[in-house]
C-alpha cells in the first residue's frame, strides 16, 4: 500500500498532473500522483497490460526506454486498444462513455494520459481567446512566463519540413496568406508547428545520403516516421527520457520522479473525493478514494490538497459522483474544438512539379508539422496517418451521410460525406498521394455542452460520463469557414480532388467543463470546496482560440501548483 | 403459425442434413449465427469485393474484407470493445454489443424500407450470396437473415445513415439496461470496420493472443489493406528532412536555402526559433459574433 498521507493528491498523470505534481514536488512537497491506467516503459510493469505488477513507483531508475520499445508497437491497431482510455488489462475493454451520434472522444489511460496520443503540437493559446473573448478572469500576459517553462520543459522548437509539410506551405503562400514567426498569434498566417519534439538528427536531410539504422546512438532526436498516435519510441533505443516527443510521460514524470518526493500509483481509479464534512455547504477536500483496476480492492489516502487532473470529462464526473456542493457549471461549458476533415487527392505528375516526387507519403515526417492559424475562427494542420487511423478519423463518420448521397454542387470541395464500399477503396488506393488537413475550430463554451451523470447508468466506478454537445450557429460557421480556407490551400497546391468530411462532433481536445471563473477561481480552486483544486484542460475558460491546448493547459497547471503553495505551504 | 412452423421444419430438415453429412449438428447457437450474417453483411457493403475496381487499379485492389475473415474478427472486437467492470462476471466484465449491434441494424433496415427509401426491394438471397457454396446450408442463412443482410449493399449504408435516430438498448448481466445513441453502431461498422480493415490487424498470426506474445511481420505480402493503399508498414525512421522554413526578415530559419516557397519564404537547412514578440489585441473583431 502507498502511504496513508501525503501532502497532495494530484488525480490523474495524464497531460496535465504531471505538471503540478513536478512543481509541488520541486518545492519539497510530498505527492501521491493517482493514475487509472498503466504505466509503460517502467521496469516494475515488465508486462502491464498481461499483469498487476508492483503497485507503485518513485524512482526515476525504473524507467526504461527498452520496455518502451517493446510496448509501443506503433502498430496502430494495436496501439489504439492499448491506450485508449480503459483498463490496463488487455482482455478488457475500453471505460464507456455515452456521447452523442457518431461521433466519439478520444483520450488515453495511462501514465502520460491523453499526450501518449498527442501528436507534440505546443502553440500557445491566441492571446485574443484569452483578452478580448468573455471568458477568461486572468490575462494572457499572466500565462507567459509558464508558457516558457512547460515550454523549456518539452523543448519545444519548430518543426521540421518533409514533402507534405512542403506542400501545404507553397498552398498556403500561394493563396495569399503569410507566414508567421511568433509565439503570440494574433493574426491569421501559416507556420511551421511548434512541436514538443525533439528535430531530427541533421543527417536525415534528403541530400545526405543516410543509409544507416534509425535507431539510438546512430541517430539522435527525431527519426521523421509517424507514430505520435502510436505511442512514438523513436529513437528505437534511445533511454527513457532521450526519447524525441515530449509527451508529459517524457517530459514531466521524470522530473517530478527525480524530486524524490512523488509516488506513481498506476492502475488505480479514484472513485471519490473525501471531504471533512460531506454534505455541508462549504467542505474542505481531505483525501480520495481509488480503487485497485486489477484487484477492485479499494483504498483511502488523506492528504492536506487534493489536485483534480483526470481530464476534462472525468475530472467533472468525479466531482458529480462525489458527496459536494452543486455549483450548475461543473461539466459544463465543453469546448471540443468541433472539428472536421478535409482532404487532397493529387495526380502524381502535379506532385513531381511542385515538391520532386511523384508521392507524398504522408507517414514520413512528423505526424502533424504545418499549420495555419486564424484567431477568432482556430487552426488548420495537416495531419499524417497510418491508413487505418486515417480511414476513420478522415472517412469513417459524418453529419451528412454518406459521399454518394450528397451532390456538393457549386462548394469548394468535390465530394463531401462519409465514405464506404468502392468510394473508400478507390480513395485510399491513392493514400501515398494524399494529404488530410484536421480542422479545429474556435467552439465557444455553451452550458448545454457537457458531462452529466445518471444514477443506474454506472460501472464499476459509479455513473458513467454522459456527454453532450450540440454547437451553435456560430461554432459552425468558425469551422466552415476553416473547411473553405483548407480547401483553397489544397487547391492552390494542386490537388485534383478535394473531399469535405463534415465529420460529427468528436473530441480529440476536450477542455472547460470545470471553468476558470465560474467552478474554480483564478488559483483554480473550486469555489465551493477548500483545498480542491483542479489542474488539467477542464479549468481552462474556454478553447484557447482552437490552438492545440495542451501548452495553455500544462502552463495553467505549473501557475496553479505555484497558488497552491502559496495558500497552504 | 405458419412462421412458427417454417422455422421448425427447417431446423428439423438441417439437422437431418447434419446426420446425413456425417457432421455433428453446428454447435453455434442461431443467435450468434444471425450476428454473423449480420456482420458479414456489415463487412461486404464497408470494404466490399470490388472486381470493377480491378480494370482501373490492378488485381489487388478487388478482394474486400470477407476474403480476409474480417466479420469474425469485427463480432470479437466489438464484443470485447467496452466493458462493463465488474471483472469476475463473465469475459472479463465486457459489455457484449455484437448481438444488439445486429439488431439496431435490422431495425434501421426495416425502417428504411417502411419509408420506401431503399432503392432496391430486400431480397435475401442476397443474404445467401454472402457466404460460398459449401460454407453453410443456404436453408440456414434464409432463416436467421435478418432484415439488414437482406439489402443492396448501398441500401445497407443508407439503413447506417438512420441509426442517429435510435436508441440501442443494451442489458448487460441483468444489471440495468444501458441505453445509448445508435450512433455508436454507425461508429462500430463503418468507422472501427474502417479502421481494421486499413490497420495491421490481417497480418497478426493471432490477435487474441496477449500483446506481448503476438507476431506481426510488418510486410504489406501479409496485409490485404497495405497492399492496397501503398502503406509499407511501420518503419523506425525516415531520411526526408528538407529542412526547415525560413525568412529573410525572420528568426525562424537559418543556413542555405534549399528550396523556395514564394518571393519571401524559403526552406533552408538549419532551424532557428519563434520570436517572443509583442501582441497587441485591440482590434480584435469577432468573425462571427455568438
Ligand atoms: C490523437 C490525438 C492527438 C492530439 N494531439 C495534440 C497535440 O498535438 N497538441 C495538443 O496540445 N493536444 C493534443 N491532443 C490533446 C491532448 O492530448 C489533451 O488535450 C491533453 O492530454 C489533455 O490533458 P489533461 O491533463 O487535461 O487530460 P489527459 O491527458 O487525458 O489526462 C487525464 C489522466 O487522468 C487519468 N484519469 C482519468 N480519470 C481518473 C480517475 N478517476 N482516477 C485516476 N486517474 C484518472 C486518465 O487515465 C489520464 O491519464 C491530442 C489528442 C488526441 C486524442
Amino acid at each position: 500500500m502507498v502511504a496513508s498521507h501525503y501532502d497532495a493528491v494530484v488525480v490523474g498523470a495524464g497531460g496535465d498532473g504531471p505538471v503540478a505534481a513536478w512543481k509541488l514536488a520541486e518545492a519539497g512537497r510530498s505527492v501521491l500522483l493517482v493514475e487509472a491506467g498503466p504505466f509503460y516503459g517502467n521496469e516494475r510493469w515488465p508486462k502491464p497490460n498481461e499483469s498487476p505488477g508492483a503497485e507503485s513507483s518513485s524512482s526515476v531508475d525504473d524507467l526504461s526506454g527498452a520496455l518502451l520499445d517493446e510496448q509501443f508497437t506503433t502498430r496502430e491497431l494495436e496501439m489504439i486498444r492499448k491506450l485508449v482510455f480503459g483498463p490496463a488489462d488487455h482482455e478488457r475493454g475500453f471505460w464507456l462513455r455515452k456521447f452523442p451520434g457518431d461521433g466519439a472522444i478520444l483520450q488515453c489511460a495511462g501514465v502520460g494520459g491523453t499526450t501518449l496520443h498527442y501528436t507534440g503540437c505546443h502553440p500557445r493559446a491566441y492571446p485574443a481567446s484569452v483578452d478580448e473573448q468573455p471568458h477568461w478572469p486572468i490575462d494572457y500576459a499572466d500565462l507567459i512566463p509558464y508558457y516558457q517553462e512547460v515550454e523549456a520543459m518539452c523543448e519545444v522548437t519548430p518543426a521540421p519540413v518533409t514533402a507534405k509539410e512542403e506542400l501545404f506551405f507553397r498552398g498556403a503562400a500561394a493563396a495569399g496568406w503569410d507566414l508567421l514567426d511568433g509565439l503570440n498569434v494574433t493574426e491569421p498566417g501559416y507556420r511551421p508547428q511548434p512541436n514538443a519534439i525533439r528535430q531530427p538528427d541533421p543527417r536525415l536531410h534528403v541530400d545526405a545520403g543516410y543509409g544507416g539504422d534509425f535507431s539510438y546512438p546512430d541517430v539522435e532526436g527525431d527519426t521523421l516516421a509517424l507514430g505520435s498516435i502510436a505511442g512514438h519510441p523513436f529513437p528505437r533505443g534511445a533511454p527513457y527520457e532521450e526519447k524525441a516527443k515530449r509527451a508529459s510521460n517524457i517530459s514531466f514524470v521524470p522530473a517530478a520522479l527525480r524530486t524524490g518526493t512523488v509516488t506513481v500509483r498506476p492502475n488505480a481509479f479514484v472513485t471519490a473525493i473525501e471531504t471533512d464534512s460531506a454534505g455541508i455547504d462549504h467542505p474542505t477536500a481531505t483525501g480520495v478514494r481509488f480503487r485497485d483496476t486489477w484487484s477492485g480492492r479499494v483504498e483511502t489516502v488523506r492528504s492536506e490538497v487534493v489536485v483534480l487532473a483526470a481530464g476534462a470529462i472525468e475530472t467533472p464526473r468525479l466531482w458529480l459522483n462525489a458527496d459536494l456542493p452543486r455549483n450548475e457549471w461543473v461539466g459544463r461549458g465543453m469546448t471540443i474544438h468541433f472539428g472536421d476533415n478535409v482532404m487532397g487527392l493529387w495526380d502524381a505528375a502535379d506532385l513531381e512539379s511542385r515538391i520532386g516526387q511523384d508521392t507524398i507519403d504522408q507517414f514520413q515526417g512528423q505526424d502533424i508539422a504545418a499549420r495555419f492559424d486564424y484567431p477568432g475562427l482556430g487552426m488548420l494542420q495537416t495531419v499524417g496517418t497510418a491508413p487505418g487511423i486515417g480511414a476513420i478519423l478522415g472517412f469513417g463518420s459524418s453529419a451528412s451521410g454518406f459521399a454518394f448521397q450528397n451532390d456538393p454542387a457549386d462548394a469548394p470541395w468535390d465530394t463531401v460525406g462519409r465514405l464506404a464500399g468502392a468510394e473508400l477503396k478507390r480513395l485510399l488506393s491513392g493514400y501515398r498521394r494524399m494529404l488530410q488537413v484536421l480542422v479545429v475550430s474556435d467552439d465557444r463554451p455553451h452550458r448545454r455542452n457537457g458531462v452529466t451523470v445518471a444514477p443506474g447508468i454506472e460501472d464499476e466506478h459509479g455513473p458513467i460520463p454522459l456527454v453532450n454537445y450540440e454547437p451553435s450557429a456560430g461554432d459552425r460557421q468558425r469551422r466552415d469557414r476553416l473547411a473553405e480556407i483548407a480547401a483553397e490551400i489544397l487547391r492552390e497546391a494542386g490537388a485534383t480532388h478535394v473531399h469535405r468530411s463534415d465529420s460529427p462532433p468528436t473530441a480529440l481536445h476536450v477542455h472547460s467543463t470545470m471553468a476558470m471563473g465560474k467552478v474554480v477561481d483564478e488559483a483554480c480552486e473550486a469555489f465551493d470546496v477548500d483545498r480542491l483544486f483542479v489542474a488539467d484542460h477542464s479549468a481552462l475558460a474556454n478553447g484557447v482560440g482552437g490552438a492545440n491546448p495542451t501548452n495553455t493547459g500544462q502552463a495553467l497547471a505549473a501557475r496553479t501548483a505555484e497558488r497552491i503553495l502559496e495558500r497552504y505551504f | 403459425m405458419g412462421q412458427h412452423v417454417r422455422l421448425w421444419l427447417s431446423e428439423l430438415w438441417e439437422w437431418v442434413e447434419a446426420l446425413l453429412a456425417g457432421k455433428s449438428t453446428p454447435d453455434e447457437s442461431e443467435l450468434d449465427f444471425h450476428v454473423a450474417v449480420t456482420a458479414r453483411a456489415v463487412v461486404d457493403a464497408v470494404v466490399p469485393e470490388t472486381p470493377e475496381l480491378g480494370d482501373e487499379l490492378g488485381a489487388v485492389a478487388v478482394p474486400g474484407g470477407l476474403a480476409i475473415g474480417m466479420e469474425t474478427f469485427l463480432v470479437t472486437f466489438v464484443d470485447g470493445l467496452f466493458q462493463f467492470g465488474f471483472p469476475h462476471v463473465g469475459t472479463r466484465g465486457n459489455l457484449p454489443l455484437a448481438v444488439p449491434m445486429a439488431e439496431v441494424l435490422d431495425v434501421a433496415a426495416d425502417a428504411l424500407v417502411a419509408r420506401g427509401d431503399n432503392e432496391s426491394e430486400p431480397d435475401v438471397e442476397r443474404a445467401v450470396a454472402l457466404f460460398d457454396a459449401g460454407d453453410t446450408s443456404p436453408r440456414r442463412v434464409r432463416r436467421n437473415a435478418g432484415a439488414f443482410a437482406t439489402l443492396s449493399r448501398r441500401d445497407r449504408l443508407r439503413a447506417l445513415g438512420l441509426l442517429d435516430e435510435f436508441e440501442l438498448r443494451v442489458s448487460p448481466f441483468g444489471h440495468g439496461l444501458f441505453e445509448f445513441d445508435a450512433g455508436l453502431v454507425g461508429q462500430l461498422v463503418v468507422g472501427f470496420a474502417e479502421m481494421i480493415y486499413y490497420s495491421e490487424w490481417d497480418g497478426y498470426d493471432d490477435f487474441s493472443l496477449p500483446p506481448s506474445e503476438r507476431t506481426h511481420p510488418n510486410d504489406p505480402a501479409a496485409v490485404q489493406g497495405w497492399r492496397q493503399t501503398g502503406y509499407p508498414g511501420v518503419a523506425d525512421g525516415y531520411a526526408a528532412l528538407r529542412g526547415y522554413v525560413g525568412a529573410d526578415d525572420s528568426p525562424l530559419g537559418a543556413g542555405e536555402t534549399w528550396t523556395t516557397l514564394d518571393e519571401r519564404v524559403d526552406v533552408v537547412r538549419e532551424s532557428g526559433t519563434f520570436r517572443e514578440n509583442e501582441y497587441d489585441t485591440t482590434g480584435y473583431e469577432e468573425p462571427y459574433p455568438e
